[in-house]
């Protein structure tokens, strides 16, 4: 009895409340904009919801079988790991090249780390739009420069190939999120303390033996993040590809998918299903980054 | 004395607080959501203000964001606006869904008789949306071009089309003589519509069968035609990432010489000099067709009023304003809208305000709505699969047969 009194006492005592009354909000916003609308979406995937058809009967998995016999579901999940791969290797190689040498700046650190946010600041369709100009066949940037240094003799509609496709959508994405990855590993490369390269340099070891066993170890948890971070915004690529290539086959997104099923085609049960998968599969690819990148620059 | 003042100033300020929400609900303007293209320049919306007393908060979004506002807020039990855009194509999904109003008691029969478009936009025997933009397709051309390719009329047919779309090439030194969108959206469904009564076709039959697999029907001669057209360098190849908007502004910078599936109202922009390069040049005929005897589809807009909207009777009276002949002049003058009544064109016509008048209104008298029974709420899904697998055709990632094949498919698909 007086243990548990005292087990009472010290859940409710001062520090406690006040921990509770800090978390507070961050749980009930959470928890309304996150989990309960994540709830509902998981129930109601299982009915059938369009609002064009009278009811919402129970369908049971019917929404998910549908989605696994539909080759257009089928073709954006390719065309999205695709652009997940393309993408986290853009953003973490990039992102970490782009940390080093902000880390390593002395003069115009200031505006060279501005310049590096900038993409990551503008909207995701103004970049979209952006990269539009920069693409288009007619009178685009990128046949512009290719052709001044003679390496086509005449334009390219780019989107015409789709694995070229799939990467002109991936790399302005990658574009886009770069800056969070270069933000994210600089914040751990500064962490690191200075003697410890001091003294692995009194040992002789060359600046790629730091990088190895100093820099890439202590940076594990900011790179996790970083990688983790990469592979959802990638499941959820939807901007750039609308607006580059429309609904086009060879370029669809996952988030493409779902929208063209719940707002296009107003059956919002499947798009709800969908977005489902793609959540559990993007959960998945990143727990599997996290915890290999995390074993393997570990010290112990 | 001066805590007077202060406890004044604080009453004042209070009493100020709490009249203000009354005083702006009192002054609050019509919300209106509008596509890009009827963006109402001041001149008109000081006109509404003089007339009604009112003011508008005139949303402008893309036609397809409009559309996923709309769905957004009516599946929240939310009105996006008091009056919306109502596509034709979104008929039969908003129809079936009860999202929008009847609103044929707010029209006069005198009004409704002037307005020969409203049974495109009845679902169920309610009008959902009152019709004030006029879209149907006519044939639009550079008549210099076809001048210095010694061309003296516009083609009658397609096979006329492709051969002086050949000449201009050649003799006028147009490097892509046809302007069609092969991008994967609604405007290149659309034109790939128009193509196929162009050639003699219908897309379904009267039990929505569709009509368009054989290799005799007009939709499979139809999308042969275009992405032939692309291979003999006819169509630019750039058209495949291009929508309906941008094949515009290809004729009006003189780089295109047949606007194929050219809007009606457009003729007022491609024909001022302040906005298109070829003013003097732009021409309309009808649209091309095998038989020789042209066929169009009607493509309108039109106002609707959401359920759930709040301020029910100030739309009706926009939706009136809208229809006024006065603003359907302006509409049309300014924006390039043409107008839905009858008797509007007929004034702008005889009073040589209509670009092109006798043409097109020879054409309206040749328009088919695409569905005659009404859009289905299955259009949209349908709809999707024509843009992505003609997109595709174009692109050489398909052949016709299967992109063809495959639009039937979502088109059975669909119809479950």
């Amino acid at each position: 009895m007086a243990q548990s009194f005292h087990k009472k006492r010290a859940f409710l005592d001062r520090e406690a409340r006040l921990g509770l009354g800090l978390s507070l909000p961050i749980i009930l916003i959470m928890g309304g904009l996150v989990v309960l609308p994540l709830i509902v979406t998981v129930i109601e995937s299982f009915y059938r919801v369009e609002p064009m058809k009278p009811g919402m009967p129970f369908v049971g998995l019917r929404n998910y079988v549908n989605l696994m016999v539909d080759d257009k579901v089928l073709t954006s999940w390719v065309n999205t790991f695709i652009y997940v791969v393309i993408a986290v290797t853009i953003e973490t190689l990039g992102g970490l090249g782009a940390a080093l040498v902000l880390h390593k700046a002395r003069a115009g650190r200031r505006w060279l780390l501005a310049a590096v946010i900038l993409p990551w600041c503008l909207p995701p369709v103004v970049n979209a739009i952006i990269w539009l100009w920069i693409y288009n066949p007619s009178y685009g940037l990128l046949n512009g420069i290719l052709k001044a240094a003679g390496l086509i003799a005449e334009n390219h509609v780019w989107f015409n190939d789709r694995l070229t496709g799939l990467f002109l959508v991936a790399v302005v994405h990658a574009w886009r999120m770069l800056p969070l990855t270069a933000i994210i590993l600089l914040a751990s490369l500064q962490s690191i303390p200075a003697n410890l390269y001091e003294a692995a340099r009194l040992d002789g070891a060359s600046p790629w033996k730091q990088f190895t066993t100093i820099t890439l170890p202590l940076i594990s948890s900011g790179l996790a993040i970083a990688l983790s971070q990469s592979t959802v915004f990638a499941f959820n690529l939807f901007d750039e590809a609308w607006i580059l290539n429309g609904s086009s086959i060879g370029t669809r997104s996952l988030m493409v998918q779902v929208y063209m099923s719940a707002f296009q085609n107003m059956k919002f049960s499947l798009g709800m299903a969908l977005s489902i998968l793609a959540m559990i599969a993007s959960l998945m690819v990143s727990a599997v980054y996290v915890l290999r990148v995390y074993k393997e620059t570990r010290f112990d | 004395m001066k805590r007077r003042t202060l406890l004044s100033a604080a009453a004042a300020l209070g009493l100020g607080v709490a009249i203000l929400p009354l005083s702006a609900f009192a002054a609050e303007p019509l919300s209106v959501l509008l596509p890009p293209w009827v963006t109402l320049p001041k001149e008109m919306t000081d006109k509404y203000t003089a007339k009604t007393q009112g003011t508008l908060d005139v949303q402008t979004l893309g036609w397809d964001e409009i559309r996923t506002k709309i769905v957004t807020s009516m599946m929240a039990n939310t009105a996006p606006a008091s009056a919306t855009e109502m596509d034709w194509s979104w008929v039969g999904q908003f129809g079936s869904a009860n999202w929008y109003d009847d609103l044929s008691g707010i029209l006069s029969d005198d009004l409704k008789k002037d307005l020969p478009t409203t049974s495109i936009f009845t679902y169920d025997g309610k009008l959902i949306g009152v019709p004030y933009n006029n879209d149907f397709r006519v044939l639009i051309y550079n008549k210099a071009h076809l001048a210095k390719a010694g061309i003296s009329q516009a083609p009658k047919t397609p096979d006329e089309l492709l051969a002086d779309a050949k000449a201009v090439k050649e003799k006028a030194g147009v490097q892509y003589p046809i302007g069609l969108p092969l991008s994967a959206t609604e405007g290149a469904a659309t034109a790939w519509y128009l193509l196929t009564k162009a050639f003699g076709g219908d897309l379904f039959d009267k039990d929505m069968n569709p009509l368009f697999t054989d290799k005799d029907s007009g939709g499979y001669k139809a999308m042969a035609f275009e992405v032939q057209a692309l291979k003999d360098g006819l169509i630019d190849p750039a058209s495949t990432s291009l929508k309906d908007v941008e094949i515009q502004e290809l004729f009006k910078s003189g780089k295109v010489t047949f606007d194929v599936a050219g809007w009606a109202g457009n003729l007022a922009v491609y024909s001022d000099a302040s906005k298109s390069q070829v003013a003097a040049d732009a021409a309309a005929a009808l649209i091309p067709n095998v038989d020789g005897k042209s066929r169009t589809i009607g493509l309108p807009g039109a106002l609707g009023v959401p359920v759930s909207a709040t301020d029910k009777e100030t739309a009706h009276a926009f939706i009136n304003w809208m229809l006024d002949p006065e603003t359907m002049e302006d509409n049309y003058l300014k924006l390039g809208n043409l107008p839905t009544r009858i008797s509007v064109l007929e004034k702008l016509n005889k009073d040589g305000k209509l670009q092109q008048g006798d043409t097109l209104i020879a054409q309206a008298a040749l328009v088919e709505p695409l569905f005659a029974e009404g859009t289905p709420g299955w259009y949209p899904e349908f709809s999707a699969a024509v843009a992505t697998n003609l997109n595709a055709a174009a692109k050489g990632q398909v052949s016709v047969d299967d992109a063809l094949k495959a639009i039937a498919d979502a088109a059975k698909e669909a119809q479950q």
